[in-house]
C-alpha cells in the first residue's frame, strides 16, 4: 500500500493528468472490446468466450501489416478486417453449429478456438514478446496539459474509440439496419418472415463484434507488448465492464470502461497488489445493488 | 382464505391490473374468466409473489403477503399450476412427485439419507392414485402426453399440500372430450381435498357447470362477479364476450385479438 | 435404499482393489504416475460435474478451488507445524470458505453469466497467486518441495504408499459424491437443473441449494488439489489457470455428464491424449483444440452418455412392451439465452 504516493499523485497536476490519460486509453480499449461482446450477446444470445482471441489477432495482424507496409493506417485496417473476417468464419463454421445446444458445448467450442489460435500465433510469430513501436506520424512531442504530458497517440486513440462508439450507437439506434438488428434480437422468426436472411445477419453481427475487438487490438499494438494469450485478461476485464455497465448498453459500457481504466491507472500507484481486488469488489457491489448494471435494463 | 384489495400493477405504462378487489372464501371453487389480455395470468403472478404489485393488499390465511417472496408464499400454503405444464423433463413422474413432497417436508437438504425417503413414499403413492398416474409412474415426465403433463403439473402443486391452489387454464390445449375429463378430475380433486381452488378457464360451459363463483376480468379490471347464473345473465359480460365491445376494440386495434 | 448403498460400497471397494492392483500387475513407474494424474484430474472433473451435470451450473472457474486446496495444503506443510491430516482438513476448510464467499455472489447469476463470473473470479485468484510472490513464489510456484512427515505409521515419502493413500482418498470422495448424487439433496438439484423456476414454486430455496452444492464441489476440488500437491511435491499457478478449468470441462463432456463415473472416463481419455500429444508435438493446444472441436461437433456427447443411450436402446428393442426404467436421461439442451 502506498496511499501517500497515491495522495501525492492526485494532488499533483502533472501526475494526475498522466494517470488520467493512461486510465482513459485503458478504458477505451476495454470499451471497444466490451461493446463487441455486448453486441454479440445482445443479438445472438451467446457469449463469445473467444472474444479475447480477436483482440489478440487484431494486434498481431496490425503488427504484421506494419512490418510489411510501414503504414499505420493499413495496419489498423488489417487488424480490424482480419479479426472481422476470421470472426465470420468462426461463427459460420463453428459457433452456429452449437446455437441452442448446451452451454457446455458453446463453452468448449470457444475454449478450443482459444487454444488453437494462441498456438497458431505462437507458431507464426513466436512465443516471445513482440513490440510494434510507435508509428512515426505520432512521434511528435507529447501535448502538455497542466504540467502533465499526454502522447499524441493517446489523443488519437481516445478520438478513434469515441468516434467508433458514436457510430455504433447511431448505427444501432438510428438506422434501418440497426432497427432490423434490434428486431433480430427480440424475434428472429419475424425478421426471417420479412424475407431477411437471418443467418447472414447473425454472421455479420458476429463479425462486427469481432471487428470492434480487432480494432481495439490494432489500436493497442503500438502501446502494448504482444504475446500469445494476451486476449484473456482483456476478455475478463471487458466482461467486468459489461456487468458493471449493463449488458447490451453501449453508454453503460463506456462509463464502466472508463471507471475500470481509472481504477487500474490509479490503483497501480496506490495499491498495485489490490487493483484486481478493487475491480472485483466493484463488480460484486454492482451485482448485489444493481444486478442489471449501472445503465442496463436486462437483469443478469 | 384469500382476498385481494385494490390491487394495482402496471408494466411500463400499460395497466395490467387495475383496482382489483376479490374474495375467495375457504373451500370455494372459483373460476376467473375474461378475454385474452384481461390480465388473468398477471393476477396469479401477483398473488403468488412472482410479480410484486404496485399497490394493494393480498391477504392470505389472515396475513398480508405482499412483498413476501414466492418461496415464502408457497411455504404458507399457496401452490400453483401453469398454463404450459411446468415440469422437470428428465425426472420420472414418481421422482418428480417424490422430490416435490420432499421439498414440502423440508427435507431437500437431506444429504445423509437416500432418495426416496421413506416418509415421502405414502404421500407419493396417494398422489399417483389420486391423479390416476400410477401406471405411468416410471415414465420420464417429458414423454407423457399433453394431458398427463398438465395432470402432473397439478400433482406437483398438490404435493405442497396447499390451502389454496391456483390453476392457470387446466384444460388449455385439449380437445373437447379431454377437456371434460380433465375438469372432472380437477373437480374431484377439489372435493377430495377440500381446498380453496381458483382456476382460469376459457370454456364457458365448463365454467358454468363446475364453478361456484365466477369473477370476470377485462383489461385488468373486475368487470363482474357472481354465481354462474348471475354471470350468464350479466349484460356487460355478454357484451365483452359475444358482443360489440371486444370485437370492435380488436377491429380498431385497441387491444390485440 | 439400503441395497443401493451396499451396492455403491461394493463397487467402491472393487474400484479400490482395481486401482491398487494395477501397479502391482504392471510394475512400471510411469503407470503409477499416470494413474495418479487420472485420480487427481478425475476427482476435479467429478466435483465439477456436481455443478454441471447434476445442477446445470456450468462453472468455468472450478480450478480455483483445485489450486486453493493445493496451495493451502502446501503452505501449511512447508510451515512444518502441522501433520498431513490436519493440513488436509485445513485446506479443505479454507477452500470451503473461499467457495462460500465467491459462490454467494456467483449463484445469483444465471447460465452464461454464471460461467463468466466464475471464470473471472478464478482469474482473480490466479492473479493473487502470481502477484503475492513472498507467500506463493509467484510464477515459480511453491518451491523447495512439500515435506511428507509420516503420520499414524503411514509414510507418504514412499512412492507406493503415496499412491495407495491417494487411491483410498479418491475412492472415499467418489463414495461421498455418489451419496450426494443419490440423496434427496441430489434429486432437488436435478429439479433445479431441469426447471429452477418451477422448483422455486415448489418451495425449494434455489439460491441456497445452489450455494450448497457450489461449496460441496469446491471442497471436492480442493481434495483433488491436495492429491496433486502431494504427488508433484509443489503447487503451481497453472493449477488455478483457466486452461485447467477448461480441461476439466472437456473431461466432463468427453466422458459424459449424466453417467456418474463419466467424468473419470473423460479424465482417463484426456490424460491418455495428453500423454501421446506431448510426445509427438510441442503444439499441445493446437492438437487439443482440434480434438475438442471434432468431438463437440462430431460426437456431440460424452462417451459414457453415448454408451448409456446405446444400452438403453438395445434394452428397449429387446423388450418392446417394457416400460422404460428410471434411467437418467440427458438433460434437455438449454435454450439459447434470451437475446
Amino acid at each position: 500500500m502506498n496511499l501517500d504516493v497515491l495522495a501525492g499523485c492526485v494532488t499533483t497536476a502533472s501526475c494526475f493528468v498522466t494517470q488520467v490519460s493512461t486510465g482513459l486509453i485503458v478504458g477505451m480499449l476495454l470499451f471497444l472490446v466490451a461493446s463487441g461482446l455486448s453486441l454479440i450477446f445482445g443479438v445472438l444470445g451467446v457469449v463469445n468466450f473467444a472474444h479475447g482471441v480477436f483482440y489478440m489477432l487484431g494486434a498481431y495482424f496490425a503488427f504484421a501489416a506494419y512490418e510489411v507496409t510501414g503504414s499505420f493506417i493499413l495496419a489498423l485496417l488489417a487488424g480490424a478486417a482480419g479479426a472481422g473476417l476470421l470472426g465470420i468464419v468462426f461463427e459460420r463454421f463453428f459457433m452456429s453449429r452449437v446455437y441452442g445446444r448446451d452451454l457446455l458445448m458453446q463453452l468448449l467450442v470457444c475454449y478450443a478456438a482459444i487454444l488453437i489460435c494462441d498456438d497458431l500465433v505462437k507458431i507464426v510469430f513466436g512465443a516471445d514478446y513482440k513490440l510494434m513501436g510507435m508509428p512515426e506520424s505520432f512521434a511528435a512531442a507529447p501535448v502538455e496539459v497542466m504540467g502533465g504530458f499526454i502522447p499524441g497517440y493517446y489523443i488519437f486513440m481516445l478520438a478513434m474509440a469515441l468516434g467508433i462508439g458514436a457510430v455504433l450507437w447511431l448505427g444501432i439506434n438510428r438506422t434501418r439496419l440497426g432497427k432490423i438488428i434490434r428486431a433480430l434480437a427480440i424475434n428472429p422468426q419475424m425478421v426471417g418472415a420479412l424475407g431477411i436472411n437471418t443467418r447472414l445477419l447473425y454472421a455479420a453481427v458476429f463479425g462486427m463484434g469481432c471487428v470492434l475487438a480487432g480494432t481495439a487490438g490494432a489500436l493497442a499494438a503500438p502501446v502494448r507488448t504482444l504475446t500469445p494469450g494476451m486476449g484473456l485478461s482483456v476478455l475478463i476485464e471487458s466482461f467486468i465492464v459489461t456487468v458493471i455497465g449493463g449488458m447490451g448498453s453501449i453508454p453503460g459500457a463506456l462509463v464502466a470502461a472508463v471507471l475500470i481504466g481509472l481504477t487500474r491507472a490509479f490503483g497501480a500507484i496506490g495499491f498495485p497488489l489490490f487493483t484486481d481486488g478493487l475491480m472485483f469488489a466493484l463488480m460484486g457491489l454492482v451485482l448485489i445493488l444493481r444486478p442489471s448494471g449501472l445503465l442496463g435494463t436486462r437483469t443478469a | 382464505m384469500l382476498s385481494v384489495e385494490n390491487l394495482h400493477k402496471s408494466f411500463g405504462g400499460v395497466q395490467a391490473t387495475r383496482d382489483v378487489t376479490l374474495d375467495f372464501p375457504a373451500g370455494s371453487l372459483t373460476a376467473i374468466i375474461g378475454p385474452n389480455g384481461a390480465g388473468k395470468t398477471t393476477f396469479f403472478n401477483l398473488i403468488s409473489g412472482h410479480v410484486r404489485p404496485d399497490s394493494g393488499r393480498v391477504v392470505f390465511d389472515g396475513a398480508d403477503v405482499v412483498g413476501l417472496s414466492s418461496l415464502e408464499i408457497v411455504r404458507r400454503g399457496m401452490a400453483r399450476a401453469f398454463q404450459v405444464a411446468s415440469l422437470f423433463p428428465s425426472l420420472t413422474v414418481r421422482e418428480a412427485l417424490t422430490a416435490a413432497v420432499t421439498a414440502h417436508q423440508r427435507r431437500s437438504w437431506s444429504l445423509l439419507s437416500r432418495f426416496p425417503l421413506g416418509q415421502s413414499r405414502a404421500r407419493v403413492e396417494e398422489l399417483l392414485e389420486l391423479l390416476g398416474l400410477a401406471p405411468k409412474a416410471d415414465l420420464v415426465s417429458s414423454s407423457l402426453s399433453h394431458g398427463d403433463q398438465k395432470l402432473l403439473d397439478i400433482g406437483l402443486a398438490l404435493a405442497m399440500d396447499p390451502k389454496v391452489l391456483l390453476l392457470d387454464e387446466p384444460t388449455a390445449g385439449m380437445g373437447p372430450d379431454e377437456r371434460w375429463r380433465m375438469i372432472e378430475k380437477v373437480h374431484h380433486l377439489w372435493q377430495a381435498r377440500r381446498l380453496t381452488m381458483v382456476f382460469i378457464e376459457h370454456d364457458m360451459d365448463i365454467v358454468f357447470k363446475y364453478a361456484q363463483a365466477v369473477h370476470v376480468l377485462k383489461y385488468g379490471a373486475v368487470l363482474a362477479q357472481g354465481t354462474p347464473a348471475e354471470i350468464r345473465r350479466n349484460q356487460d359480460v355478454i357484451d365483452a364476450y359475444l358482443g360489440t365491445d371486444h370485437h370492435l376494440a380488436v377491429a380498431t386495434g385497441e387491444v390485440p385479438a | 435404499m439400503r441395497t443401493g448403498l451396499a451396492r455403491d460400497l461394493g463397487i467402491g471397494l472393487l474400484c479400490l482393489v482395481a486401482l491398487l492392483a494395477l501397479p502391482v500387475l504392471f510394475p512400471h513407474p510411469s503407470l503409477r504416475d499416470f494413474l495418479i494424474y487420472v485420480i487427481a484430474y478425475g476427482l476435479l472433473a467429478m466435483s465439477l460435474n456436481l455443478l454441471v451435470g447434476l445442477t446445470g451450473l456450468v462453472s468455468f472457474g472450478h480450478a480455483a478451488y483445485f489450486a486453493s486446496g493445493a496451495y493451502v495444503f502446501g503452505l501449511l506443510m512447508q510451515g512444518g507445524a502441522v501433520s498431513i491430516p490436519v493440513a488436509m482438513l485445513a485446506a479443505v476448510g479454507g477452500t470451503a470458505l473461499l467457495a462460500l464467499v465467491i459462490g454467494a455472489i456467483c449463484v445469483r447469476l444465471k447460465e452464461i453469466y454464471f460461467s463468466f463470473i466464475t471464470l473471472a473470479f478464478q482469474m482473480f485468484i490466479h492473479s493473487i497467486i502470481l502477484t503475492w510472490v513472498e507467500l506463493t513464489g509467484g510464477d515459480q510456484g511453491l518451491r523447495g518441495g512439500i515435506p511428507r512427515p509420516p503420520f499414524l505409521g503411514i509414510d507418504l515419502g514412499e512412492a507406493g504408499t503415496l499412491y495407495g493413500f491417494c487411491a483410498v482418498v479418491f475412492v472415499l470422495c467418489l463414495l461421498v459424491m455418489r451419496q450426494v448424487w443419490q440423496s434427496p439433496f441430489g434429486y432437488t438439484l436435478r429439479m433445479i437443473r431441469d426447471n429452477p423456476a418451477r422448483a422455486n414454486f415448489l418451495g425449494v430455496d434455489v439460491v441456497r441449494m445452489k450455494l450448497g452444492v457450489f461449496v460441496l464441489a469446491g471442497i471436492m476440488a480442493s481434495v483433488a488439489g491436495i492429491i496433486m500437491a502431494l504427488f508433484v511435491s509443489g503447487a503451481f499457478p497453472e493449477f488455478g489457470f483457466w486452461t485447467t478449468s477448461g480441461e476439466a470441462i472437456f473431461m466432463i463432456m468427453l466422458g459424459g455428464t449424466q453417467v456418474f463415473l463419466g467424468p473419470v472416463i473423460g479424465a482417463f481419455l484426456l490424460q491418455l491424449l495428453n500423454h501421446y500429444v506431448t510426445i509427438w508435438t510441442h503444439h499441445h493446444g493446437l492438437v487439443l483444440g482440434i480434438v475438442i472441436l471434432a468431438i463437440v461437433l462430431g460426437l456431440r456427447r460424452g462417451v459414457a452418455d453415448y454408451a448409456a443411450a446405446w444400452l438403453a436402446e438395445r434394452r428397449a428393442a429387446s423388450r418392446p412392451a417394457a416400460v422404460p426404467g428410471p434411467a437418467e436421461t440427458p438433460a434437455p439442451a438449454e435454450t439459447k439465452a434470451v437475446g
